[in-house]
């Protein structure tokens, strides 16, 4: 039997980017709030000080962050032909657990998103007719603006101390940024990161190739800095270990060192870690939520925890499992088209090319988790036609490296053996020597591309895993064959000894290896319930009081990283909550 | 606000220090607390309040890894240092430089007079 607690006024699920901004905001409101949070805690001077933080093992083969997938994964399939088995090891993402969620170990890639998103299909529709769009892509504007979470972006980039050049200032387009950026109202809080070789020859490769690149903007502290909330951060080191590991120089924009701390030393706050929230409860006529159940899982012991409002602020992908579990919201169908919850699952696609300089040295064990220069010629551009080449969306493309480890990264050119011998000398070679051009690319929403609940496969607590159905379609294949041909022709025009050419990623999806933790999309926004789960503040059209803050929320997956706006709407949603809805607790927008 | 030091004998006078190897005496700790910006994510000033780095309280005429409570690394604890203002001057200009393998994360504070700023705050601020 659960034992029931005093009620709250919001309870939080989940304590990374989203859960540390609400927290800390609602408790400076004056909201008496509790954070639930499965993981552990985790300080850098406890856990990512020197030396023990350098961990290949730990960290990237043993995943100490990250969610333990003997107590709870998902399965996961191509089609809905398929049966679908569940995912044992991590691999294809990386979702955090521990307080901060994945932004302890993410590289701090921070982009603004545009209305070239957010008004997706108005746009393809007008410049290149309805038939453009295939019948199953079922993207579609997202109902909100570039101008209404413009200060919201500049919350977030002033809080996670974001390292960038702008491009576009209120319209004046700035040298050396990116000029296909929407205007922004000021600069990022810190000037650039110290640009490594690789980032150098990309840069005047691009250049000379018509293209404009520019440092790409990312939450490693490119100096010593204090944020407008006096979290302090000091200086990137360029010390290679970025992208799965904590910072051991408190130079990382993480919410463990940025938000967290100031809503941990509020009153009004509390943080319970160990407790995994089972269900949300729904109130008896199902217009509200009532609260949570959750296992403390170090003993076992469940309880009940009563709340004016539920914000679910977990991994995108766990907040739609919750809303599975919890029966809110009509699950989608992809056969019918029916039902929302589950809709519009969306991922990334790539391509990369390692190229080889023969007597270069790229000293690869320095650089940061942004230490790259990029493109978006091929992305934010809407000059770029894609007509003649078919495909909605776009990828950007950058040079450099981002956490090439010690032990993991041996770049060999291709035809190498894999091992012995002439492998180790090839290793010996070209370690100095190799660099990499890769690009990210966007996904479009897909009818057959969504979650449900497993038939089969449950987790510890006896519930049923989520079930992922996904799979690359040919807008990406066409995508992803364009971002090849484009990066083989840089490569080239720099004169590599070698290169390992890139190419599409056309074969089937699978879980294996590592490509990117952004999973976007379960409950999307919208402007009506028929077709998404929560309205423009992230609020669900079924239960008034329950929020879902994340990248759930996305109606579709852009080539850039998406903590950008994950971290906008997460503010934006704070001041909906405290302006508008503690006033009047109602839907935001009529349904 | 950061004084101009331009021209010659300003520049003569540094590079003397410099090769004599002596901290400069003439830092203004109203300068030092903003460059202690680089060293506040990890140190504080207070006594036995330890972040990444040890508690600075007292650093100076300390012991290098003398606090009971902090986690130095070996090459520190065998260093044998006395941290005297020249022996900050000279670990902050390049801490790998002069104890190789300390775990602190910094780059170094190229500037001698930025150092001397940041020893007078210390010698105020910590003590």
């Amino acid at each position: 039997m659960a034992t029931k607690l005093k009620e709250v006024d919001a309870v939080i699920v989940g304590l990374g980017w989203t859960g540390g901004i609400l927290a800390k905001e609602l408790a400076a409101a004056g909201l008496k709030v509790v954070a639930l949070e499965r993981g552990a805690m985790r300080s850098t001077d406890k856990d990512f000080a020197l030396p023990n933080v350098r961990d290949e093992l730990r960290y990237v083969v043993r995943h100490e962050l990250m969610q333990n997938t003997a107590r709870d994964t998902l399965t996961v399939r191509n089609n809905p032909s398929q049966e679908a088995l569940p995912m044992r090891r991590l691999g294809s993402f990386l979702p955090g657990e521990v307080v901060g969620g994945s932004a302890v170990h993410w590289s701090g890639h921070t982009w603004r998103w545009t209305d070239m998103e957010f008004n997706v299909r108005s746009l393809y529709e007008e410049r290149y007719g309805k038939n453009f769009i295939p019948a199953d892509m079922t993207i579609r504007d997202w109902g909100i603006t570039y101008a209404e979470l413009e200060p919201y972006y500049d919350r977030f980039e002033y809080t996670a101390a974001i390292s960038g050049k702008a491009g576009n200032i209120q319209g004046q387009i700035q040298p050396g940024g990116n000029p296909f950026e929407a205007p922004r109202a000021r600069d990022y809080p810190l000037p650039p990161l110290t640009p490594i070789l690789a980032a150098e020859m990309f840069t005047e490769a691009a250049k000379n190739n018509g293209y404009h690149p520019f440092p790409r903007p990312s939450a490693n502290a490119s100096r010593a800095y204090t944020n407008p909330d006096g979290a302090k951060f000091g200086a990137c080191v360029y010390c290679g270990y970025c992208q799965r590991f904590g910072c051991e120089a408190n130079a990382k924009g993480s919410p463990h060192i940025a938000v967290i701390p100031i809503a941990m030393r509020n009153p009004n706050f509390e943080l319970r870690t160990h407790s995994w929230v089972t269900k949300v409860l729904k109130d008896s006529d199902g217009k509200r939520v009532t609260g949570v159940t959750y296992t403390n899982v170090l003993n076992g012991e469940e309880f009940e925890q009563p709340a004016g409002m539920v914000l679910l602020c977990a991994y995108a992908i766990n907040n739609v499992h919750l809303m599975l579990l919890s029966g809110i919201g009509q699950p989608y169908d992809p056969v019918a088209q029916t039902g929302v919850i589950g809709k519009n699952y969306c991922y990334q696609t790539g391509s990369g090319a390692t190229l080889f300089f023969e007597g270069r040295h790229f000293n690869p064990f320095m650089n940061a988790g942004g230490s790259n220069a990029t493109i978006d010629d091929f992305n934010i551009n809407w000059d770029f036609d894609r007509g003649p080449h078919g495909f909605v969306g776009g990828y950007n493309m950058s040079g450099g490296f981002n956490t090439v480890l010690p032990i993991g990264y041996r770049p060999v050119p291709r035809g190498t053996p894999q091992w012995g011998k002439e492998w180790k000398a090839a290793t010996a070679k070209w370690y100095q020597t190799a660099m990499n051009i890769g690009a990210s690319g966007s996904v479009m929403a897909n009818r057959y591309n969504y979650y449900d609940l497993d038939p089969t496969y449950r987790n510890a607590f006896g519930q049923p895993l989520m079930r992922m159905t996904f799979d690359y379609k040919e807008n990406e294949h066409k995508l992803g064959r364009h971002a090849a041909q484009q990066i083989n022709a840089i490569a080239k025009s720099m004169n590599p000894t070698r290169l390992n050419e890139a190419t599409a990623r056309t074969d089937p999806w699978t879980v294996v290896p590592y490509q990117s933790t952004h999973n976007t999309g379960g409950t999307i926004m919208g402007t009506n319930p028929r077709d998404s789960a929560v309205n423009k503040y992230l609020q669900s059209w079924d239960c008034h009081n329950l929020f879902l803050i994340g990248a759930n929320v996305f109606v579709h997956n852009a080539s850039y990283n998406p903590t950008g706006p994950v971290g906008a709407l997460a503010y934006w949603t704070a001041d909906a909550i405290k302006n508008r809805y503690v006033k009047n607790p109602a839907p935001l927008v009529p349904a | 606000m950061r004084r101009l030091r331009q021209g010659a004998p300003w520049l003569l006078v540094a590079l003397a220090a410099a090769a004599a190897g002596a901290a400069r005496a003439d830092g203004d700790s109203a300068r030092g607390e903003q460059r202690f910006a680089d060293c506040v994510a990890c140190h504080s000033t207070e006594r036995d309040v330890n972040g990444v780095g040890p508690s600075l309280y007292g650093v100076l005429e300390r012991k290098a890894g003398e606090l009971t409570d902090f986690r130095y690394s070996p090459a520190l604890r065998r260093s044998g240092i006395t941290w005297t203002a020249q022996a900050l001057d000279t670990f902050i200009a390049d801490p790998q430089k002069m104890v190789p393998a300390n775990r602190m994360p910094y780059g170094g504070m190229p500037d001698a007079g930025d150092r001397a700023d940041l020893i007078a705050y210390l010698q105020k601020a910590a003590k």
